[in-house]
């Protein structure tokens, strides 16, 4: 079969297990009475009709059940590796040979003339990269010694290069890449897509959050909050320390016998309420509660890598017991494998300003790429050799990008080699589900300051992640205050050039 | 002529009168503005023609464009003669380059009927239902039966009139009442409306054993005179308010800010009239002689959030912060969406986008510039010197003007008017230090713009300096102009501290260079830092006796007097006044034309005589002619009640709300509060509670449910999931845990470790509160706008980073698991069930009481067959394992028994059933 055509009978054939699963949930209604409590229950659509301003699109009483995209997309889930701190392009992905040159001189009044920076005051000198850059694969991309794993899986991936943004703070730059807005109170990309798309695994949640570097990012769960979207959509934080996701331990002294007879009984009682009340939200509970049951097993299985063979703990470079990249991007393998849409990992400490060692480009980026570049190629690796990277988009970068100057605070050079904030280029990869394979996309002025080519926003890369899962950017809105919102507000343009 | 024949002619005939009975019924039906005309325009036309585009010059926003001529010289709409309108023509154009709306789907014949029928009967504009002032409605009357020889069969059902305007509808919508829900119901429903939890003990054992026809009277009542009620209404309250312990932003640090949360449980506990109690809040400060419950009001307006992250722009988010409170004040006050009019014309609603800034100007001058200690504060004092701060004001008041005395008082209380340092510029050798306080090193200067320095004769400022040798002198207009003042700052490394010096004589406004220097710093050190300074004068009343002590008085009070702070709206002087520009787009850096404050056009005029600030705004919206005030709060308080407002979309009671229900009756209730009950909420409570229709059996049968399914037409009782507050609230009522003091900061019940994980929290951490302070009420539970309350937030608690007009009800599986494992639940249901033993000897008799405590009612004999098999299963668990019983029954050695672990597991049972959390 033509691709084309494969394309269009799967999505035909989603529409189809769709349409035909909502037909048959629907009638499940008329057999309630005589029908055992089951678990397929959960998705006994009762109150498909309702409809309201805000709510035309979700049923509240199955909020999460899977529903059809726009169009195919080659994407079925996404697996979001935020950098927060935002990671040095020029000492990872821009090679500029001109910087090195140009060490030590004064920045050009040009540059700096009207700008702000984030700390930088005054005239700061050019820093060259604080790295060595080779070409690599057959592709011949430019890479820094800094990612010695990811250059061998560089023909896999479209680098974006001329990546820009209008936040130099970092709370406002996360919101802005993750809610489309700089401000607090719009719905995560994560939300938007669990909203549209609903989940795959009724004992999973949707969209996943997972955190490491010893701290979240920092704009706070915001970056994974539903906004104005109802809570249900929110990123669900699993942990590897304490409970992986909040309140799904048992209470001490409750093992799952009990817990089961528990559920049990107040599912039974549940269902008495239920003939005395008619209230279709109590039949929505039990079935809640039957799926609570289930989460409780599910949710720590998927999140215990301890029985994934050695092999593969070698190759993430996983610490077992610890909380860090690696581990959460073996789990990230695992969620998707297990059908959650969307799992967003953030890694804290890559804001290296030159402040101190561990905020340096010399030790602390260094560093921080040890934690990262094994275990981002082995997750690509892994994805491929179970043949979901076809279906699995892999996004990799910072808020904003940081500075080709040394930085300077309060008018004196910082101690360590460091870089201020930086909005006007950075570089961010992306992989699998339909993007280009060993391409580069966009080029930066010789000394990396400005986008040239190949310019693309903060909203083009979020349409690009909706058009890789089948959403048209532009359609999948919600009707909130009066009118409708979208993901990309009024902006994003596709990123055509990188789509295979 | 045949049968056949004749019968045809007949039929003829009478399909001819159908034909023109119903051609002129046609005719003769009025066609509707709002319900038929507006819905055509606002789905099909004005994307294009509307607030946000006005393609061809066309729009249907208002009637002036709407009916004036548009770009091509035609006019789309001549009333009363379809065919010579361009609209009509252009709808009914075969051409499709030419039809309307332009490549779209074109109107079905119907709305092209519609449209052409309300050109021709004169093209009558109408005022959407929620812009014009609420008027008095008449109370439909019970209908007689069989030709009104028999009563109304609804006579003995009807209390009220909410009752008759309730009836109406459901006889429309083919709908039979439910009769008067058993006791034991109404008494835990009214309870949880009103109070937040089930009653206390002996008032519900009172109402049950009271046989008296007004029982219910009484109790309701006596319920909304609890110290409670106000703790429950404020915990709807803080949504509105945007309330949070923090602030917000990256940083997120701790605010102050609870003397606000306190004020709002005292306010309703006082049933403050309504509009009042807005007024307050809006413009508190500008009430004469405010005192300080109306300073703390303003707080309400404070709650917009502050940003700490170093680099950011303070003006920006100062500007941020304005915003939000004009949108906040039209989204939960106003129930309209006024947001979109920040970038453009209202799309739907006739607001132009300069009644935005028009409205923003009102708000646009308030002392507050996002400084990190969130001034202007409120100081008041405590202890001994709340004491001193008495004596300082009595002197003052014997001894001065009563103007100058005001001022004392003003900076006592608020430290205003001031310069916070932040708004220096021009820096040279210096900084905004972390953005925050201006820095100044060796040989630096900066400047302040359009300081007014008429007749002031002293510079007080609040600062930090670690050098002892610093010079600053102060230079007008320009680093080398006459100099104000010159002075060695002062050694002050323990931390800020005020110093005050004299200046020369100066007059007006001029820009200030501070220029510093000192031998003793190494380059690029900070020698001193600024927080706020004021130039001021000496105190007043200098030759009277006892001045010496006062002025004492008054430094120990503005340097270290002991106080409660909370941040609250302080107007700008008028020598300090910001105007106010329309900005392009929405952008706040795009600005254009100056406005001066008011309100839109399309709403009711400002008050004759009003000053055009915060004050004059409330007495605006209070107005009784304002249309959205009185609505805006009826509406949320029968969605508080009912579940759902008569009109859904709480938020937004324009043309693209959801239409209400009960129009009439919505309007019947908002005329009611604000003329008959003059504003008073608990009045209005008592009225939709005392109604039948609240009164109803919440039961419903598969036929009703068909017919009405979320219960909007009132054919039974509300049957509502408890919100995160009644949830917790009832828990802690019922397992008899809870600890019921009122006011002060906030506390920190149990929540899961490591949930405040943010890079800044100013230090502070989350600290489980074990004493009897962690079974407080949900509403003192600490709230962090980045990292709310867990539980709560699983039962749709909002971030509150904005205000939130209206929570949406979910039901998910994450709920379940909340009220199964969280151990703060577990941890009640033990107080509980400890609490059952010792009062009952018998288990069967301990597990019935539970049921009946949190459900308010007896158990059948079939659920207490299912909680007995529960407690026989877990029984007989626990005896074979001594560690899980240890576990459950919480390590205490008399409770350290499989009985008791066996009862634990049950109580925690009961408190997840679907009864107890839902509202009977």
């Amino acid at each position: 079969m033509e691709p084309k055509d494969k394309i269009y009978q799967e999505a035909k054939q989603r529409s189809l297990e769709y349409t035909t699963r909502r037909h048959f949930l629907k009638e499940c209604r008329t057999g309630i009475g005589v029908m055992a409590l089951g678990s397929f229950l959960s998705g006994c659509d009762w109150l498909s009709t309702k409809k309201s301003a805000t709510a035309a699109a979700f049923d509240v009483n199955n909020p999460l059940a899977p529903k059809a995209p726009h169009f195919a997309g080659k994407a079925k889930s996404v697996i979001y590796l935020h950098m927060a701190g935002a990671p040095s392009q020029l000492e990872l992905f821009d090679y500029k040979p001109e910087l090195t040159k140009m060490h030590g001189q004064p920045c050009p009044q040009s540059f700096i003339e009207g700008k702000k920076f984030a700390f930088i005051r005054g005239v700061p000198t050019l820093l060259g990269p604080q790295a060595e850059f080779k070409q690599y694969g057959k592709s011949g991309i430019w890479l820094s010694n800094n990612l010695p794993h990811f250059q061998t899986v560089v023909d896999e991936v479209s680098l974006l290069k001329a990546v820009t943004t209008d936040q130099f703070n970092h709370a406002p730059a996360q919101l802005l890449m993750h809610t489309g807005s700089a401000r607090l109170g719009r719905p995560s990309m994560g939300s938007w897509v669990t909203y549209g798309l609903g989940s795959e695994n009724s004992n999973l949640p949707g969209f996943v959050v997972l955190t490491s570097g010893g701290s979240n990012p920092d704009a706070g769960k915001s970056v994974w909050g539903s906004g104005f979207l109802p809570s249900v959509y929110q990123g669900i934080q699993c942990r590897s320390a304490g409970d992986p996701v909040l309140f799904i331990k048992d209470p001490e002294g409750m093992d799952r016998d009990l817990k089961k007879a528990s559920i049990d009984a107040i599912n039974a009682i549940n269902k008495s309420s239920y003939e005395e009340f008619g209230d279709p939200e109590t039949l929505s509970r039990i079935s809640q509660y039957e799926m609570a049951f289930k989460m409780q097993v599910t949710v720590p299985e998927v999140m215990n890598i301890n029985d994934e063979p050695q092999y593969i703990h070698d190759m993430y470079g996983t610490k077992p017991g610890q909380t860090a990249f690696a581990n959460n991007a073996l789990l990230a393998r695992k969620l998707v494998e297990k059908g959650v849409r969307f799992v967003q990992l953030f890694d804290w400490g890559w804001d290296t300003h030159g402040t101190g060692p561990d905020g340096s480009l010399g030790i602390g980026l260094i560093n921080k790429c040890r934690e990262v570049d094994k275990a981002m190629t082995a997750l690509l690796l892994d994805l491929k050799q179970r043949g979901l990277l076809e279906e699995t988009l892999i996004v990799w970068g910072g808020e904003f990008g940081r500075t080709p100057m040394q930085e300077n605070r309060e008018g004196k050079q910082n101690g360590w080699t460091g870089r201020d904030h930086h909005s006007d280029a950075f570089t961010i990869w992306m992989a699998g589900a339909g993007i280009k394979k060993g391409f580069s996309h966009g080029e930066t002025d010789e000394i990396g300051y400005n986008a040239v080519t190949g310019k693309v926003s903060v909203y083009d890369i979020q349409a690009t992640i909706l058009q890789q899962l089948g959403f048209d950017h532009e359609k999948l809105t919600y009707e909130f205050q009066g009118r409708p919102f979208r993901l990309t507000d009024v902006h994003g343009k596709l990123i055509n050039e990188i789509i295979a | 002529m045949s049968a056949l024949f004749r019968n045809k002619i007949f039929i003829t005939i009478l399909l001819i009168a159908i034909g023109i009975g119903g051609y002129s019924f046609m005719f003769t039906d009025e066609i509707d503005f709002n319900a038929d005309v507006k819905p055509i325009f606002n789905k099909k036309c004005i994307s294009c023609h509307g607030g946000v585009k006005k393609k061809s010059g066309f729009s249907l926003l208002f009637p002036a464009e709407a009916f004036g001529p548009t770009e091509s010289g035609k006019t789309a709409i001549v009333p009363g003669d379809p065919d010579a309108s361009e609209m009509i023509k252009r709808i009914k154009h075969h051409d499709p380059e030419e039809r309307m709306p332009y490549k779209e789907a074109p109107l079905s014949d119907e709305e092209i009927e519609t449209l052409t029928k309300w050109v021709r009967q004169g093209a009558k504009w109408g005022d959407h239902w929620a812009y014009v002032p609420v008027k008095q409605q008449t109370v439909p009357k019970l209908k007689r039966r069989l030709f009104g020889i028999l009563p109304s069969p609804y006579t003995d059902w009807v209390k009220n009139d909410v009752d008759h305007f309730v009836l109406d509808k459901l006889k429309d919508k083919d709908l039979e009442p439910s009769p008067e829900a058993d006791k034991h119901v109404l008494l835990r429903r009214a309870a949880l409306d009103i109070i937040g939890m089930p009653a206390p003990e002996g008032i519900a054992k009172h109402f049950l054993a009271n046989n008296s026809p007004n029982a219910y009277e009484q109790l309701v009542d006596t319920l909304l005179s609890l110290p409670s009620y106000g703790e429950k209404w404020t915990s709807m309250w803080l949504d509105l308010a945007r309330y949070a312990d923090t602030k917000g932003y990256e940083r997120d640090d701790v605010r102050k800010i609870w003397r606000y949360r306190d004020w709002l449980i005292k306010a309703f506990n006082a049933d403050k009239p309504y509009n009042v109690f807005l007024t307050e809040q809006i413009a508190g400060d500008l009430l004469p002689d405010a005192t300080d419950e109306q300073f703390i009001a303003t707080a309400f307006h404070r709650n917009s959030m502050t940003n700490d992250e170093g680099g950011t722009d303070n003006e920006e988010f100062r500007t941020a912060a304005v915003l939000d409170r004009v949108n906040t004040t039209w989204d939960v006050l106003l129930g309209t969406t006024f947001a979109c009019v920040q970038c453009h014309s209202h799309p739907y609603d006739p607001f132009r986008h300069e009644d935005y800034y028009k409205f923003m100007a009102f708000f646009n001058n308030t002392r507050d510039e996002d400084t990190f200690g969130e001034y202007p504060l409120l100081w008041e004092y405590k202890h001994e010197d709340s004491v001193k701060y008495e004596n300082v004001v009595k002197w003052f008041r014997q001894n001065v003007s009563e103007e100058e005395c005001g001022n004392v008082i003003q900076f006592l209380k608020t430290r205003q008017p001031s310069i916070n340092s932040l708004t220096a510029d021009s820096f040279v050798n210096g900084e905004l230090a972390d953005t925050k306080w201006l820095a100044l090193r060796n040989y630096s200067r900066a400047r302040f713009r359009n300081v007014d320095l008429t007749n002031r004769e002293r510079l007080l400022m609040r600062m930090q300096s670690w050098v002892p040798d610093g010079k600053l002198e102060i230079h007008l207009d320009d680093p080398a102009g006459p100099l104000l003042t010159s002075f060695i700052v002062p050694l002050a490394n323990k931390g800020w501290m005020l110093h005050e010096v004299d200046i020369k004589p100066a007059q007006g406004k001029h820009n200030l260079y501070f220029v510093y220097q000192s031998a003793k710093l190494e380059k690029d050190r900070n020698g001193m830092m600024f927080d706020w300074l004021t130039f001021t004068n000496y105190l007043p009343g200098k030759e009277k006796p006892g001045y010496d002590s006062a002025v004492a008085g008054f430094f120990h009070l503005i340097s270290k007097g002991d106080a409660i702070t909370t941040p609250v709206m302080v107007e700008n002087p008028v020598y300090m006044q910001r105007k106010t520009q329309v900005f392009e787009r929405g952008n706040w850096t795009a600005k254009t034309k100056e406005v001066q404050p008011n309100v839109p056009a399309s709403l009711n005029p400002f008050p004759k005589g009003a000053p055009r600030n915060r004050l004059g705004l409330a007495q605006w919206m209070t107005d009784k002619k304002n249309p959205l005030t009185a609505r805006t709060m009826v509406n949320r308080v029968w969605e508080q009640l009912f579940g759902t407002g008569l009109a859904e979309t709480l938020e937004d009671l324009g043309s693209q709300g959801i239409a209400p229900t009960h129009p009439e009756l919505l309007d019947h209730l908002a005329y009611q509060f604000m003329n008959d009950d003059n504003w008073s909420v608990k009045k209005l409570i008592r009225e939709i509670v005392l109604s039948a229709t609240y009164r109803q059996d919440s039961r419903v049968t598969p036929e009703a449910l068909e017919k009405d399914k979320f219960n909007r037409y009132y054919a039974r009782g509300p049957r509502v999931r408890l919100s995160a507050e009644q949830m917790r609230d009832q828990a802690l009522a019922v397992s008899g845990t809870l600890f019921p003091e009122m006011y002060g900061p906030s506390s920190k019940p149990w929540q899961p470790d490591g949930i405040w994980n943010s890079p800044y929290s100013g230090g502070e951490k989350w600290e489980n509160t074990y004493g009897p302070e962690r079974y407080r009420r949900a509403v003192y539970t600490y709230w962090k706008r980045t990292s709310g309350y867990p539980s709560m937030l699983n039962f749709d608690a909002m971030q509150r980073e904005v205000c939130a007009a209206r929570r949406i009800r979910t039901n998910t599986p994450l709920q379940a698991l909340t009220l199964l494992n969280d151990y703060a639940y577990v941890d009640i249901s033990r107080q509980f069930a400890f609490g059952l033993q010792k009062e009952y000897s018998d288990v069967n008799a301990s597990i019935a009481a539970a049921y009946e405590k949190a459900t308010g009612r007896p158990a059948s004999s079939e659920r207490m067959a299912v909680l007995q098999s529960l407690y026989k299963e877990a029984l007989a668990k626990f005896k074979k394992d001594a560690d899980a019983t240890c576990e459950m029954a919480g390590l205490q050695d008399e409770h350290n028994k499989p009985e008791t672990a066996a009862l634990i597991v049950v109580v925690h049972s009961i408190m997840n059933l679907d009864e107890v959390i839902t509202k009977p």
